[in-house]
């Protein structure tokens, strides 16, 4: 299969591979697959070159974080700030992109047969439109599998996400303005369907995030590796994994403290609008303990039907723009 | 089978944990021996990490030794072919210690670096801004010989509003104190804001994108975004840190703010002056 590289683990490798499964493994991580320029330059190729291995590179590690059990990957393959690159490279990214596309359409049985679910995150519109729909084709093909996910960033910046999630938010007056929370914001993202990242993996020495799950990664473990992504091998993912296994006792700590702030917050939101409402629809007379419990518990159970309409709406959109892409296709 | 795995993984995170704590404890040793060489040395042989040890860290010197460890500073900010205008330090340790804490502050303004935040992922440092507050005017005195805020001064922003802005003018250093309630929630609240926008019919859903939801998430229109990030503690994560500014951030780790001395501060600094930003290109 040309997205996820065929073969098994070597004696060694399937060793220490047991070995670190032994202690907690990440099940989701991302990758910032950072130094195919470079790579190209240091082995005097042309820079379409480092892309394409850099591909293969991506093929390969797919299979090794099979072989690890991760069933997740999120991979970031192109941003909208890349969009100031020359024209040509640019050109010649979307015809890689769509080159392998293609070729991912014909691998459907394969796909199938490993349950590979393929998601694009990002803003789909600003590709050229034969790209967006060999990409709607990919994912709505592969909607329904369910043994591993593989999400490409593609057209992405993390402030874009979050600031369209805004916008969608507001838009169908679905929801009121106290209904907002980071569960809310949380659910909106292009990444919706997926847990956060516990691994974040950048390679070739840059020490940034460069607008990438800026919020899906705050309580993430950061792993930054020096290493060229076309160079990338099995030990530096094990090496990436293993500082995930030092530092997953804080980070666990951290997120539980997180979410139970969360939690709290939520709750005094709840009671403020409650008594917000009292105050302008109610008859005047305070409430007894009991019935003001009775009407916090009502009106958490309203908040939360509204939010599922509107997620339940939200989802139906993305899904008709997709499937809209691909009847056009077909059309076409 | 099992088993066996198990164990040897129980050996292999023990031998790292000996490693690290081995670590730790040359680098608190060997700061205080005089001999470099002989600390190199013992480095090569024994640790296989590169590790920076620091100099001898410095006793209160005399006034006039102050003052020229001052302009030492701002010359040192000035050799470097870029320093950041707005630095985080993220305090990512269970016990802050705030003398530690207010000479990287002070050294942080001495060296020209306009805006100074400090942050703990719980919080800590805004219940106890007072405290900081003092902590770093004391060892303004001691490290600078400046008295009260006479060429740095230190102001704290806390959802700032248009009129911090003039406060802001008058000092050549700002610093803020940050906790997790400035990240998410901030961008929470922002959501709601616009929500309520919309629903008031100020706003349409179109009118909400990245520079609208950048300027409300800004605390006044001057401060800029961090452009360094240094991170004390073993937790490898950003553990909530203004997720919506850290876009272009180079984060560079250092093991533990306890001890921390000048010369630590001041290579991670010479390692961010390295870096080279393409922004996407």
């Amino acid at each position: 299969m040309s997205w996820i590289r065929e073969g098994e683990l070597n004696l060694i490798e399937k060793l220490s591979a047991n070995i670190l499964k032994a202690g907690p493994m990440p099940k989701h991580v991302a990758f910032i697959m950072d130094g195919n320029r470079r790579y190209a330059r240091k082995r005097q190729v042309e820079r379409q070159e480092g892309h394409t291995q850099g591909f293969d590179k991506l093929a390969e590690t797919l299979r090794w974080c099979l072989n690890l059990s991760i069933h997740e990957v999120t991979v970031y393959a192109f941003s909208i700030e890349n969009f100031k690159r020359s024209k040509d490279e640019v050109d010649g990214l979307m015809e890689l992109a769509k080159q392998k596309f293609i070729r991912l359409l014909e691998e459907q049985d394969n796909l199938e047969k490993h349950g590979v679910c393929i998601r694009v995150l990002g803003d789909l519109t600003l590709l050229p439109l034969d790209l967006q729909q060999h990409i709607a084709r990919a994912v709505v093909a592969t909607r329904t599998h369910n043994k591993c996910f593989l999400n490409v960033c593609f057209a992405y910046t993390s402030r874009h996400e979050i600031a369209n999630a805004m916008a969608w938010g507001v838009e169908q007056g679905l929801i009121k303005s106290s209904d907002v929370s980071e569960a809310l914001l949380s659910r909106c993202l292009y990444s919706s369907n997926s847990p956060n990242p516990d691994l974040l993996i950048r390679t070739s020495g840059e020490v940034r995030l460069s607008d990438f799950l800026l919020w899906q990664t705050s309580h993430s473990c950061l792993v930054f590796q020096s290493v060229l992504w076309p160079e990338y091998s099995f030990w530096n993912l094990c090496d990436a994994i293993l500082q995930y296994q030092l530092n997953h006792r804080p980070l666990q700590k951290a997120r539980d403290q997180h979410r139970e702030g969360q939690a709290l917050q939520q709750h005094e939101a709840d009671r403020a609008c409650l008594a917000d409402l009292l105050q302008h629809h109610g008859n005047g007379k305070p409430l007894d303990a009991q019935r003001r419990q009775e009407a916090l518990l009502n009106y958490t159970a309203s908040r939360e039907e509204r939010v599922q309409d509107f997620l339940g709406a939200l989802q139906h959109k993305r899904d008709s723009f997709l499937t809209d892409l691909t009847s056009q296709a077909a059309l076409a | 089978m099992a088993i066996v795995y198990e164990f040897v993984w129980q050996v292999l995170h023990v031998l790292l944990h000996i490693h690290r704590t081995l670590i730790t404890w040359f680098r608190i040793r060997l700061r205080n021996w005089n001999g470099r060489l002989w600390s190199r040395a013992l480095t090569a042989l024994i640790v296989p990490m590169a590790l920076s040890f620091p100099n001898q860290k410095n006793i209160v010197p005399a006034p006039g030794k102050r003052v020229g460890r001052r302009y030492r500073w701002g010359a040192d900010g000035k050799s470097l072919e870029k320093l950041p205008d707005h630095i985080g330090l993220l305090i990512a340790e269970e016990e802050p210690r705030y003398t530690d804490i207010a000479n990287l502050v002070v050294w942080c303004m001495a060296v020209g670096i306009s805006y100074v935040s400090v942050y703990d992922n719980y919080g800590v440092f805004r219940r106890n801004n007072s405290r900081l507050m003092d902590e770093i005017l004391k060892q303004q005195q001691e490290l600078l010989d400046l008295e009260g805020s006479k060429q740095l001064c230190v102001e704290f922003l806390n959802n700032g509003t248009d009129k911090q802005d003039q406060q802001v003018l008058s000092c050549q250093s700002v610093l803020k104190v940050l906790s997790p309630d400035d990240g998410k929630l901030r961008i929470v609240q922002a959501a709601q804001q616009l929500c309520r926008a919309v629903e008031q019919r100020d706003k349409t859903s179109n009118d909400i994108n990245v520079t609208v939801l950048d300027s409300l998430l800004r605390e006044s229109k001057s401060t800029p975004d961090p452009d360094l990030v240094l991170k004390f503690g073993p937790v490898e994560s950003t553990l909530g840190f203004l997720p919506w500014h850290i876009r272009l951030t180079e984060f560079i780790s250092l093991p533990s703010h306890v001890g921390v001395s000048y010369e630590d501060l001041f290579s991670a600094l010479q390692r961010y002056a390295s870096c080279e930003q393409r922004l996407g290109k």
